[in-house]
């Protein structure tokens, strides 16, 4: 019981978390929020599981057709954000160590740094669209002549990768918004000795999406290039 | 309501249009707030599981009439009474309400809710919020199916079947698989509460084997929830897609395949059976030694059972598609293994009949319920085992032996155990007690109501009539009518609650902290509740199920 209610003085610890009324200790409630997270990561990873599966049965069926298609995917586009994610993941994680030792003020500046980084990768991921719609490969609309109009799977896995990657910017995007939020709170006096343990927690979903893109990419971008 | 004061003294205490000092309150999780804001915005894990139960009382009423509609239509063999696309309609609203907006949510998200913190000695569940906002995307969700319904309904059947739904089915569509694919996260957010509650948040002392198999059975819901559910929402998404945009995945012409999509349900909705059966097995496991006033017979069996329940159901999903060109070796694979379910479900069985066995039987309506669930529930099961059978499956596929079959698990399994289980918590839930000879009376109803109607469907798909179709051979026109006629037995079977369960409100008799003389924590705390659920941390018996009479029958032996 004593370890679990690290934290439960402020004054004496500058980080910690302060319990909610329905938990027990701060131990009980620090590994349900972490747990949570978890499981919510799971079923995200089997939302984005059915789609790789579907993608490589594809590439399985239709082996000339899918290179043909990745063929046009933007790979130096996606190779960067690539990097991008990478590095926002660093930042992030460098947040968690910051939590962790108190220091608030260089924290919230890595989580904005995160943030940035994400929004970078939005930003080229729309710039990658708007060239794929240069370059007639948007399929999927009715209206708009397709440049490999002649190959009909080719059309089926570049929809997919239209799937895939706005599903991932989707994730994207709400975790950026999540974490500007979040940055919001933490910059107030006070946060880490009350929340340090949303830092952590919000760093598991952070590393999740930068995963989803690790395997999105050699699976849509590079095998067969 | 002024009747109230004559029956009992304090009964106008409970009457909300006579203001009374606070102090007169009762300090209950019912009546410590009463704005319409503190329901609303609750994170009470009790109210927001009330907040289901109306939601979802709701949904059965649309489903019910759907299936009234449905039974109608087939008293005449030649379709005079409904046209193909009204019949096609109200299959599918009664298939798309009854499983995804009644069946699924039914015990997790209403007595889950309510009981999983009382049972493992919690204030609430691990996250309130999370729990709220749960309830307000499942009323999201069926906005948007009910928005589909007004609009015209959709023909497609609850399984929404590539290529009808995709690219010929001219009915809304859209907005019902938006519906059903936020729903889904209603369900996830709900078993991830579970499932972090019941590793987190136990009174000291409640170990896992001390759990209550109501617990345990959750907790196996809880996984199947997580794991299976995202993958429908991917094929919804797909599905979705493929609608909006063409995208080809379920579109030969592209070098996609409709039985992808088939593969991607059934790797969900075959798992979602057990979503829906499991908790019901929870209740029964409840009631049945409750009623015996004897302990659970094999305990630790019941719950193994429940998790092998929840782990054999993601590899059967094949036995959907024995007749969809799917490969002679996956059909015998998938074959064995659906026998393989019968084992755990057969374990199940055994236990609560073996705790029926020299108990102090007490025939009250939630042991009436439970007994017609275990006899409806054998019988369901049984004819399955027909259906895993790829050589009779080839003859019944797709036939009135199917709807029979699982109407027999979900309505003589879920519904019963579901009836079963208000009744029992009832006044736990309420503080209040409804009418006993009425609760029988309508537990037989249901029971009569449902053989009839559901055992000539047997018949009928054994001679070779199909499911879905608005018209049918003059012949098999007899036990057709037979069904529609069980069919208005059984309405009556649900109107009776309805009516003597709201009643009780004001009326029933209060009830004691235990009524029932049963065992477990949550008839520890007081009927109704106090808004934290127990005055201090309760404290947890050594062993679970500890009734009077010891299972098996050892006489002397106590533990």
């Amino acid at each position: 019981m004593s370890a679990d209610v690290t934290g439960a003085n402020p004054a004496a610890d500058p980080v910690g978390v302060t319990r909610a009324e329905h938990f027990a200790t701060v131990g009980q409630q620090r590994h349900a929020a972490t747990l949570g997270m978890w499981a919510w990561l799971l079923t995200e990873l089997l939302l984005f599981a059915g789609l790789f599966l579907t993608a490589l049965i594809l590439r399985l069926l239709h082996p000339e057709a899918v290179q043909a298609a990745a063929g046009h995917l933007k790979f130096w586009i996606g190779a960067t954000n690539t990097v991008v994610l990478l590095c926002s993941s660093l930042t992030m994680s460098a947040a968690i160590e910051l939590s962790r030792l108190g220091w608030q003020r260089m924290m919230v500046g890595c989580l904005l740094a995160t943030a940035s980084l994400g929004a970078l990768f939005l930003m080229l991921k729309g710039y990658e669209y708007y060239a794929d719609y240069e370059e007639h490969m948007m399929p999927f609309l009715a209206r708009r002549p397709y440049a490999l109009a002649e190959q009909p799977a080719t059309r089926l896995f570049v929809n997919l990768y239209y799937v895939a990657t706005a599903l991932h910017a989707l994730h994207l995007f709400t975790g950026i918004a999540i974490l500007l939020g979040i940055t919001w709170k933490a910059s107030r006096p006070g946060f880490l000795q009350r929340h340090q343990n949303w830092i952590e927690v919000y760093g598991l979903y952070w590393h999740f999406i930068d995963l989803i893109w690790i395997i999105a990419f050699p699976v849509l971008y590079v095998v067969n290039r | 309501m002024s009747s109230a004061g004559t029956l009992h003294g304090d009964a106008a205490a409970r009457d909300p249009h006579t203001p009374l000092p606070t102090l007169d309150r009762p300090d209950d999780y019912l009546h410590a707030q009463s704005t319409l804001r503190s329901w609303f915005l609750t994170t009470d894990h009790k109210r927001i599981a009330l907040l289901y139960l109306a939601s979802i009382t709701a949904f059965f009423v649309i489903g019910a009439v759907a299936a009234g509609f449905v039974r109608l239509a087939l008293v005449v063999p030649d379709g005079a009474i409904m046209t193909n696309d009204t019949y096609n309609k109200a299959f599918t609203i009664h298939g798309v309400v009854m499983v995804w907006f009644f069946l699924i949510p039914s015990i997790p998200a209403t007595f889950g809710n309510f009981l999983i913190p009382l049972m493992i000695g919690a204030k609430d569940l691990a996250f309130p919020k999370l729990n709220l906002t749960s309830w307000y995307i499942f009323m999201t969700g069926a906005l948007f199916t009910l928005v589909a319904v007004v609009l015209g309904g959709v023909d497609t059947g609850w399984t929404f079947y590539a290529p009808l739904s995709t690219a010929f089915s001219n009915t809304w569509v859209l907005p019902a698989l938006i519906g059903v694919t936020i729903v889904g996260f209603s369900s996830i957010l709900t078993g991830l509460n579970f499932v972090v509650t019941i590793h987190t948040m136990r009174a000291p002392g409640m170990t896992w084997f001390r759990l209550p198999i109501f617990v345990w059975t959750h907790y196996a819901t809880s996984l199947i929830f997580l794991l299976a559910t995202p993958v429908i929402t991917l094929a919804l998404i797909l599905l979705i897609a493929e609608r909006a945009f063409h995208v080809g995945v379920f579109d030969p012409a592209y070098g996609g395949d409709p039985v992808l999509f088939q593969h991607l349900f059934w790797f969900y909705s075959h798992p979602a059976v057990y979503i829906m059966v499991l908790p019901g097995m929870g209740v029964i496991s409840e009631i049945v030694p409750a009623f015996a006033q004897k302990k659970l017979f094999g305990y630790r069996f019941v719950a193994y059972a429940a998790i092998g329940l929840a782990s054999v159901t993601f590899f059967v999903w094949g036995h959907h598609m024995f007749v969809n060109g799917q490969s002679d070796l996956a059909s015998l694979a998938f074959s064995a293994l659906s026998f393989a379910v019968a084992v755990p479900s057969a374990v199940k069985v055994y236990n609560w009949t073996a705790t029926i066995h020299k108990g102090s039987l007490r025939l009250d309506t939630p042991m009436l319920y439970a007994m017609g669930y275990i006899g409806l529930f054998v019988l369901g099961g049984l004819t399955g085992l027909y259906l895993a059978t790829l050589a009779i499956n080839q003859h019944i596929h797709a036939t009135y032996f199917v709807v029979a079959h699982f109407h027999y698990i979900m309505v003589g399994g879920t519904v019963l155990a579901f009836l079963g289980g208000l009744h029992f918590w009832w006044p736990k839930i309420t503080g209040r007690m409804y009418s006993e000879p009425w609760g029988r009376i309508s537990a037989l109803f249901i029971f009569i109501g449902f053989n009839v109607t559901f055992f000539p469907q047997f018949i009928l798909g054994y001679l070779g009539m199909p499911r879905r179709y608005a018209t049918y051979p003059p012949e098999f026109q007899l036990l057709n009518v037979l069904s529609s006629a069980g069919s208005t037995i059984l309405a009556a079977g649900y109107l009776f609650p309805m009516v003597y369960l709201v009643y009780s409100l004001w009326f029933g008799r209060r009830a004691s902290a235990n009524p029932w003389d049963a065992k477990g924590l949550e008839w520890e705390t007081a009927s109704p509740p106090p808004p934290h659920n127990f005055a201090g941390v309760p404290q947890v018996p050594k062993v679970p199920y500890d009734y009077p009479i010891q299972a098996p029958e050892t006489g002397s032996h106590h533990t």
